[in-house]
């Protein structure tokens, strides 16, 4: 069916989706500019600004306005911004006040790596939770939906830096399985050899995302049980499993997609408290570091670079929904 | 269709109850849904159980599936085909289900996946009981959504269901419980959710496959026309239990027992119309001038509307609600809207409250221009106007007793241009419920402790709170039982024979704006395709469109229903030639 499908699928379809993703990337661009406009004001309004954080509470009026001159920040607040913009488009996003290298080549050398830590820990959360989600809603209101909501409900309000100890304290410690310091090195490959380093930070900022999806799961599955569809399902003589696999899963996964562009940011966030505590090379270690040592123009290319990704991930939450529900696709007959 | 005979060929019913008890055990104890129905249905024929909502009547269809909640408790005997269904396995009932039962529900809307392409929905049910490959099962979903009438099968089966119209979704739903050539076809009010020329041709439908099938149908409604179509036997269900069977035509025109004698009483109908189409035409003409003569000699009306435009933008496109549309209401004046949904009726209905965007012609209210006015005069004109809804339980806050929500206009507007105090607020209030017949005690009840006809009182209540020249009905009794729908369109009337307010009176179903109405205004497609004197415009319609609506409405008296649907073959054949 699907290979007639693909390639009678009228022209209308596709039109569409190119309509929808073309409006959807001017709106991300507009939001990205926005944001970039935050950012750039965000900078201002430093107390004594970027100079003083870097030259230091000894640095004379002299010394602060040679380095204001020097970096262009004693030119309009306009022009400036139009600098930054002008630099950022090139890729540069300027120099380390603190490492002496190129921001970008910074950021170039740890996103992967936090891009694995993320995807590891919502790939992993997904394989749990949905699975876990459906069953919960199948044995509604039994013992076990009572626990497994009730462990989900601690975990979720645990903070993740504690989580992390906890698991520090019990595989570590207690039982001396697994390192609770993160896999080191400058290549992802490196990251890569050293799985049994990955577990505890994958654990850590993933079994929150369990606890959220598998929520969510929850409750689209058991809304979803309650459609008319499960019983035309039922009365064509579906058996209960077959309907759960082909109708309900997908219709239930809609709201779980959506929730998983918004996550993205989340686990950005969540990366600065679970690098810094396992010592991971990602963007929230070097988030946290650039925080402790004023190093605004890393700061900066990190706020920028967790927006944008957070921005590319509505999107392809968008699209995955545009994907999943053809009534987003809108084009009703 | 004799059913003796073919109960011969068969001696084995395709459908059995023997005393069914069906219990639900709740919280508040021991709910008896069923309590002891027995019937069968014989192949080929169509038996239909009717009767009001909480009946049983589902529940009872239902059972011969083996779908009742977990929460149920059976007995008494039930077979299909000659299978106990009571004391099957579910994988034993999965071999049965779709296959020599299957269901047609009421909703289309809901009743298909929204995420799977319909061909497929249809190659599942044949999928899950004849060991065929996927191709061949899809070839003959194709032909099975030909067969109930789908026109472009191929590219339809490959649409999902949102692309489909509510008609098209029920005939999806209907191929699907064809799909294994059953023996027993349950279907759940199948026309309830449709327009009524939709409705005669799904019932249309499902009369043909009956007879070339010759499988038996447990029809399942409330819609004594529907009945009167269909079915072969009827069985009046009340509280649980069956009042009376016999003949349709047996039980609808001379109904013996009490319960089925008030039941029919209450199913407004239309006359006959004078279907002739020349006949009707030369009458039309002749009764024309009345109209103009009496339109002079009238006094200034509560609401003129002029060739009136409402146009929606959405995604860029502009569309047109109502199309150049007139629509007069004089004081003390009932004035009927009818038309299907989608025709705009609604829409010209909210007109004069200024809530759509009107782009064109002149609504006077009241005398005052609606379009020039101020959103300051807007709300005093809208405090001379009552409105209410279709659906008595949405459109009261669940948080608030009725009493204040009865009140809410006159705190709202105030009286006399003062907010009114405690005391006389309440004193209107048990003033207006004791006006919609209802206890004043009830004033401190909640929506969801009163029955659906005690909350469109409550409704009426609300609206006639500033005591109105204008009331705006729209589909007030949609969502109510025929015996409910009877009290409220007699209170109604009572009402406005007190007060004397103008009324729009907004509906899809033709027998109750025959009822209550004076005049009538068709309307389809966002234009007018009629208007005039409730009895000309029913009785010799004009348009084409108002005799083939009215053609389709199907009347609770099976004889004259007969004839009813042969004029309705007869002017879709003139359409078509």
């Amino acid at each position: 069916m699907t290979t007639t499908t693909t390639a009678t699928r009228d022209s209308s379809g596709l039109r569409l989706f190119s309509w929808f993703l073309a409006k959807r990337l001017v709106q991300a661009a507009v939001v990205i500019a926005i944001v970039s406009v935050i950012v750039f004001l965000l900078l201002q309004a430093l107390p004594g600004g970027p100079a003083r954080g870097i030259l230091g509470q000894q640095a004379t009026a002299a010394q602060i306005a040679a380095f204001n001159h020097e970096q262009g920040f004693d030119l309009p607040l306009v022009q400036q911004y139009f600098n930054y913009v002008g630099q950022w488009l090139q890729g540069d996003l300027g120099r380390s006040f603190v490492m002496n290298t190129e921001v970008s080549s910074v950021i170039i050398q740890r996103l992967p790596k936090t891009l694995i830590l993320a995807l590891a820990a919502v790939g992993g959360a997904l394989l749990v939770s949905i699975p876990l989600g459906m069953a919960q809603a199948l044995r509604r209101n039994k013992a076990f939906d009572y626990v497994m909501t009730g462990l989900n409900f601690i975990v979720y309000s645990t903070p993740s830096f504690f989580l992390g100890l906890l698991l520090i304290m019990f595989f570590t410690q207690l039982l001396g399985w697994l390192p609770a310091s993160a896999p080191q090195g400058d290549t992802v490959a490196e990251i890569l050899s050293q799985p049994k380093e990955m577990v505890l930070p994958v654990l850590t900022s993933g079994l929150a995302g369990v606890a959220t999806f598998s929520r969510y799961m929850r409750s689209s599955t058991i809304d979803n049980l309650h459609e008319d569809y499960v019983r035309t399902a039922r009365a064509k003589g579906t058996p209960m499993n077959k309907v759960i696999s082909r109708h309900v899963l997908r219709n239930s996964l809609t709201p779980v997609v959506t929730m998983l562009g918004y996550y993205l940011p989340v686990m950005f966030g969540g990366a600065l408290v679970v690098e810094q505590l396992f010592n991971y090379p990602g963007m929230g270690l070097l988030f946290w570091n650039a925080a402790q040592t004023s190093d605004f123009p890393v700061l900066l290319g990190c706020v920028l670079v967790i927006s944008v990704a957070t921005v590319i991930g509505s999107l392809l939450a968008d699209i995955t929904q545009f994907i999943l529900d053809p009534r987003a696709r809108g084009g009703v007959k | 269709m004799s059913t003796t005979a073919i109960a011969e060929n068969h001696p084995v019913p395709a459908l059995k109850f023997e005393n069914l008890v069906v219990d639900f055990k709740t919280k508040n104890g021991t709910v008896n849904a069923v309590r002891g129905v027995s019937f069968s249905v014989a192949r080929g024929e169509v038996l239909a159980v009717v009767g009001e909502s909480g009946s049983g009547k589902t529940i009872t269809s239902l059972t011969a599936m083996a779908l009742l909640p977990s929460t149920a408790r059976t007995s008494g005997v039930v077979e299909v085909d000659g299978h106990d269904v009571l004391n099957a396995s579910e994988s034993d009932m999965g071999s049965k289900r779709g296959n020599v039962v299957s269901m047609v529900f009421q909703e289309p809307m809901t009743a298909l996946n929204p995420s799977m392409k319909v061909g497929k929905q249809v190659a599942e049910a044949i999928l899950n009981h004849r060991g065929v490959s996927k191709t061949e099962a899809l070839k003959r979903a194709v032909a099975l959504l030909e067969k109930v009438g789908i026109p472009d099968p191929v590219v339809k089966a490959r649409n999902y269901p949102h692309q489909l119209s509510g008609g098209q979704r029920q005939r999806v739903v209907i191929a699907i419980a064809l799909a294994c050539e059953p023996t027993l076809i349950i279907a759940d009010e199948p026309t309830t959710a449709l327009d009524v020329t939709v409705q005669a041709e799904i019932l249309e439908l499902l009369r043909n496959l009956v007879q070339q099938t010759n499988t038996a149908l447990l029809l399942i409604t409330h819609n004594m026309g529907v009945v009167a179509d269909l079915s072969d036997r009827v069985a009046v269900m009340n509280a649980g239990k069956i009042v009376e069977t016999g003949t349709t035509v047996q039980v609808l025109t001379a109904p013996t027992q009490p319960y089925t004698q008030a039941l029919l009483a209450a199913v407004p109908t239309l006359p006959e119309a004078k279907w002739d189409t020349v006949i009707a035409e030369e009458r039309a003409r002749i009764s024309c001038p009345e109209d103009a003569v009496k339109e002079s000699t009238t006094v200034a009306p509560v609401l003129d509307m002029r060739g009136v435009c409402v146009d929606y933008t959405s995604g860029g496109r502009k569309l047109r609600a109502v199309d150049t549309a007139d629509l007069k209401i004089n004081p003390g004046e009932i004035v009927g809207l009818v038309g299907e949904s989608g025709s705009g009726k609604s829409t010209l209905g909210r007109a004069p409250l200024g809530l759509v965007p009107v782009t064109g012609g002149s609504i006077t209210l009241f005398g005052g221009n609606v379009l020039k006015a101020s959103t300051r005069e807007i709300r005093t004109l809208r405090s001379r106007i009552g409105i209410i809804f279709q659906d008595p339980g949405g459109s009261l806050d669940p948080r608030m007793i009725v009493g204040d929500s009865i009140a809410e206009p006159l705190v709202m507007h105030g009286i006399n241009g003062k907010r009114p105090s405690r005391s006389v607020r309440e004193t209107r209030v048990a003033e207006l419920l004791e006006a919609v017949r209802l206890p004043a005690t009830n004033a401190r009840r909640y929506p969801h402790e009163l029955s659906g006809g005690q909350r469109q009182r409550i409704g009426l209540a609300r609206a006639l709170a500033l005591a109105p020249e204008l009331l705006i009905a729209d589909e007030p009794t949609s969502a109510l039982d025929v015996s409910v729908q009877d009290e409220v369109l007699t209170l109604l009337l009572e009402l406005q024979n007190e007060h004397g307010f103008g009324c729009l009176f907004i509906s899809h179903d033709l027998a109750v704006v025959h009822s209550v109405s004076q005049r009538v205004t068709v309307m389809q497609s966002g234009k007018v395709i009629e208007s005039g004197e409730t009895s000309r415009v029913l009785q010799l319609p004009e348009a084409s469109y108002t005799r083939h609506l009215l053609a389709s409405v199907p009347s609770p008296n099976p004889l004259l229903q007969r004839q009813r649907r042969e004029a309705r073959l007869a002017l879709l054949s003139s359409k078509d030639s």
